[in-house]
């Protein structure tokens, strides 16, 4: 009997279309990983230790930073729910959505959700539920599962999505990516619009001030949590980090090794409900545990470090042949984490007997520790894994090593003689015997294909004197016979790696990262600010705008725009082509701008309109990110986004297509005074 | 009298390739070493503990560890894998034994891998050595990422005379080996393995050198499989001088 993992693996081997995707998803993503890793702040390998130290001290002090977290989340203002298995998780966000009369949630990218199997519940209910993550979307349409924590539609070709898109929307069939980007973009927009709640997953909680992080490239995760009333924030209870300057540090791993982004294009950091002005009123957070806290101090802890940033699929050789669909329990079942750490996670989420078995598919490479921003020993835990170290139910015996049986018996074998030197030489000269005897000529055997090893490889005729009978030959050759005259010589140095200096004038810099993001950066002085506003809202035949307030825009702006026949609206309007806001700071290194929200700014004129034109004074440009967290941090805004140039999407083939959900263009004008 | 150097040969390499144990011997003893080999040495335990029965592990551990005790000096491993399953897994397997946790501690402190060996703790680059061919080097899993050892064989195969030395594209890929997960997983090797000998091809050299005798072998069963004519080489044998047709 050919179990179900083995036949997923021989299908992933045949399809040559997967193949394809998997080896240009390895391609992109490791090349991007390592060269944006050059960009960090400081060395990589000194980053990602004190991540591991952050997520070490956060995991093993988890009750303490739990506790904190949930209070100030509170105060801010979320009504905050524990879950401690899949099912609570589920009647807590039916019984949310049902006291809401809610007919359909938009749902942006969530693992835990996967988890969990919300979607299917949700639908049993009658509730309507729409993934608007562009890959997860077209998974949904598919009635697949995402392949890929980070990409989930890594499977497909953009000849399969135009066919689905063809099928469920009645365009004309096409392999153009932005045609099928641009459908998506229209199709979620209404979903948008009409959702009476989002649904979204968190990246991170921050303890120290009770905020949730999301990060996203399309736009997605920003609209669910802004524009229904109702927002439900999933969250595994290790996502949390104790402060600011932690969540920064995350912040310069965990974009550069999912996506090879210095930051993703929004990271939104939520603090509380609205009370005025745009943006969701009620604001949930569902807290999951499903056997998270029994991972706690037992061998597989580390597990729990993991900050899903898919890097170690991407560096996975096996993970590399298969995708993510093939990662299957014995009785078939799904896992939504696959790859290396959801070989670990599945054996001790859902069960040894189920998934145990796909720790033993690793050729043990390490590729996947070398790839983990936070330095999770992989390895090590997928050696656990196969010995049955993992967390016990209670009341059960542990679990045995789960090595298929011939394999046990050979071993049983093995440990026997390699512990009996004598009888090792015997097995030794024996095989050596069997050997000559099964192929006197030749040097290499062909093993029956039920070895495992016959069915692709020849094998290597055991020597019919090993080692230890040669040494006896040679053990008395003196020294001085075989000696060279050998100059020794002192051990070369590595060559220092040289961080590129950082660039002294800032709006520079933030310009060059920002054209290299595929925004347009408009130098600009206080006095000619609003005529070069002006001068590019005609050039692109735009007579109506979302702005903010205009206590909150450079004194005049607004004025002269509408004396000069510009429409000026404060609420959201689905027609509006452009949006005018500010910035409260900006970030260069990642050509970022920080935008924190309130009554007087509203969140949807950097989000809904096509083009969005940001005002950012050069004194406000910060070089680093932890400052800028630390800024915003001071106005305590319901809402602070931080926007890193177009909308962008690679979820079909891996091609990046500019504006998904968000806007497709940025426009920063910089104003520089004397 | 030179420094004595205990070998661990390795049980594949007993078994499977005196002929490299015999030039592991010979380039230490051109260096200047006394080398003795511990007749009692059998396996390190790492097939049994990359399967995951720990308890078939410990007692070959404590088996290498007790044959090992008897003797002095540094232990010289011609594997990268072996060396790490000594410096790295064996304390592990016995975290918090009280008496076998200190002793497979002390015992790692004495283990080198062959060319981490020659280059780090004797300082030697240049063993004399002479290959008139083209070679490309592939980076042992363990031994690149759980050692850090990729310098040294890199130093030692450019100073190797006549040898042109050209780089192994994608070279710290697996090779599809893991040991056990080569008969578990025969598929998915097969197509790491198919990989790595496209690489090969690409790289235009006829020999591959490895540092790790269960690359070597995977490698080699592959490419006589499928008919190429490309060979890996243990770092020893060109070290050594061996002869190729």
């Amino acid at each position: 009997m050919v179990s179900p993992f083995r036949q997923k693996i021989r299908l992933a081997l045949k399809n040559a279309t997967l193949q394809i995707a998997l080896d240009n998803n390895a391609e992109r993503r490791n090349t991007a990983r390592r060269t944006v890793y050059k960009s960090l702040p400081a060395d990589l390998q000194t980053m990602r230790r004190q991540a591991h130290a952050v997520r070490k001290d956060v995991i093993e002090h988890l009750d303490h930073y739990l506790a904190a977290f949930i209070e100030n989340a509170q105060r801010n203002g979320w009504i905050v729910h524990r879950a401690s298995t899949a099912q609570q998780a589920v009647d807590t966000i039916l019984e949310i959505a049902q006291s809401h009369q809610a007919q359909r949630i938009a749902k942006s990218k969530s693992m835990v959700s996967e988890e969990i199997e919300l979607n299917s519940a949700l639908e049993k209910a009658g509730i309507e539920v729409v993934e608007t993550d562009l890959g997860e979307y077209i998974v949904q349409l598919r009635r697949e599962h995402p392949a890929h924590i980070i990409t989930p539609a890594v499977h497909l070709t953009r000849q399969q999505v135009g066919e689905l898109f063809h099928e469920k929307f009645g365009i004309p069939l096409t392999e153009d990516v932005p045609i099928m980007t641009e459908t998506a973009r229209q199709v979620l927009r209404q979903i948008f619009l009409t959702a009476d709640i989002g649904l979204s997953g968190v990246n991170f909680g921050v303890a120290e001030n009770g905020i949730i992080c999301i990060v996203t490239n399309e736009g997605n995760g920003r609209m669910v949590t802004t524009l229904p009333a109702v927002h439900i924030a999933l969250m595994g209870i290790e996502r949390i980090v104790p402060t600011l300057d932690d969540l920064a540090l995350m912040l310069y791993l965990l974009p550069r090794s999912a996506t090879g982004q210095k930051l993703s294009v929004y990271t939104s950091l939520i603090r509380s409900p609205s009370q005025e002005g745009d943006g969701c009123r009620e604001r949930h957070l569902v807290l999951l545990d499903n056997g998270r806290s029994a991972l706690r101090g037992s061998p597989l802890e580390e597990a729990l470090y993991c900050i899903r940033c898919g890097a170690c699929f991407n560096a996975c050789p096996v993970f590399r042949e298969l995708g993510g669909h093939s990662y299957v329990g014995t009785s078939g079942r799904h896992t939504p984490y696959g790859g290396p750490i959801g070989s670990v996670i599945s054996a001790a989420l859902f069960g040894y007997e189920e998934f145990g078995h796909l720790a033993r598919a690793s050729s043990l490479c390490g590729a996947c520790r070398e790839a983990c921003p936070v330095d999770i020993d992989l390895p090590k835990l997928l050696l656990r894994v196969r010995a049955g170290n993992t967390p016990v139910p209670k009341r059960q015996p542990p679990p045995k090593a789960n090595a298929p049986t011939p394999l046990k018996w050979g071993l049983y074998f093995f440990s026997y003689i390699a512990t009996r030197p004598a009888l090792f030489h015997l097995a030794q000269r024996l095989a050596g015997i069997g050997g000559w005897i099964v192929s006197p000529s030749k040097k290499w055997l062909r093993l029956p294909s039920f070895s495992g090893w016959g069915a692709s490889k020849d094998f290597p005729r055991p020597a019919n004197k090993p080692f230890r009978e040669v040494w006896r030959e040679i053990q008395d050759l003196p020294p001085a016979q075989m000696q060279l005259a050998i100059p020794g010589s002192a051990p070369r140095s590595s060559p220092q790696l040289t961080k590129a200096p950082q660039p002294q004038d800032l709006a520079e810099w933030f310009e060059k990262e920002l054209l290299a993001l595929g925004g347009q950066f408009l130098p600009c002085t206080s006095t000619d600010l609003a005529q070069k506003v002006l001068a590019f809202l005609k050039e692109n035949h735009i007579a109506a705008i979302q702005t903010w307030s205009e206590e909150v825009l450079p004194e005049g702006l607004l004025a002269f725009l509408e004396q000069n026949g510009i429409q000026i609206a404060l609420q959201s309007n689905p027609d509006l082509r452009a949006g005018l806001t500010g910035a409260e700071c900006a970030i260069a290194e990642s050509a970022t701008l920080v935008i924190p929200s309130n009554s007087r700014r509203p969140l949807t004129a950097s989000l809904l309109p096509e083009i969005h034109l940001a005002i950012l004074n050069k004194s406000a440009i910060l070089p680093r990110l932890p400052e800028a967290l630390q800024r915003q941090e001071k106005l305590k805004a319901p809402f602070t986004v931080l926007i890193s140039g177009p909308s962008r999407t690679a979820d079909i083939e891996m091609t990046l297509t500019i504006g998904v959900h968000g806007p497709k263009r940025v426009i920063v004008f910089c104003i520089i005074d004397a | 009298m030179p420094e004595t150097v205990q070998l661990f040969v390795t049980c594949i390499i007993d078994t499977l390739y005196p002929e490299i144990g015999k030039a592991v011997v010979q380039v230490l003893r051109r260096v200047g070493k006394k080398v003795e080999f511990p007749p009692d040495q059998t396996c390190c335990g790492q097939p049994a503990f990359n399967a995951g029965l720990r308890n078939q592990a410990r007692p070959i551990a404590i088996h290498t560890i007790q044959t090992f005790e008897k003797t002095h000096g540094d232990i010289v491993i011609p594997s990268g894998s072996c060396a790490s399953m000594i410096r790295h897994h064996y304390p592990e397997l016995f975290e918090n034994d009280p008496v076998w946790e200190e002793r497979a501690q002390a015992f790692a402190g004495r283990v080198y891998e062959f060319s981490e060996y020659l280059v780090d703790r004797l300082g030697i680059e240049d063993v004399g050595a002479r290959f008139p061919h083209k070679i490309t080097y592939h980076s042992s899993c363990h031994l690149l990422r759980e050692l850090g050892v990729d310098r040294q064989p890199r130093t030692l195969l450019t100073q190797v005379r006549e040898a042109e030395f050209v780089e192994l594209p994608y070279t710290a890929d697996c090779c599809g080996f893991g040991g056990v997960f080569s008969v578990e997983h025969p598929e998915i090797s097969a197509a790491m393995l198919e990989r790595k000998i496209n690489c090969i091809e690409e790289s235009g050299a006829p020999y591959v050198v490895t540092c790790d005798a269960g690359c070597m072998t995977n490698i080699n069963g592959g490419l006589l499989r499928h008919g190429k004519t490309q060979r890996a080489l243990h770092i020893a044998e060109i070290l050594a001088g061996i002869e190729v047709p």
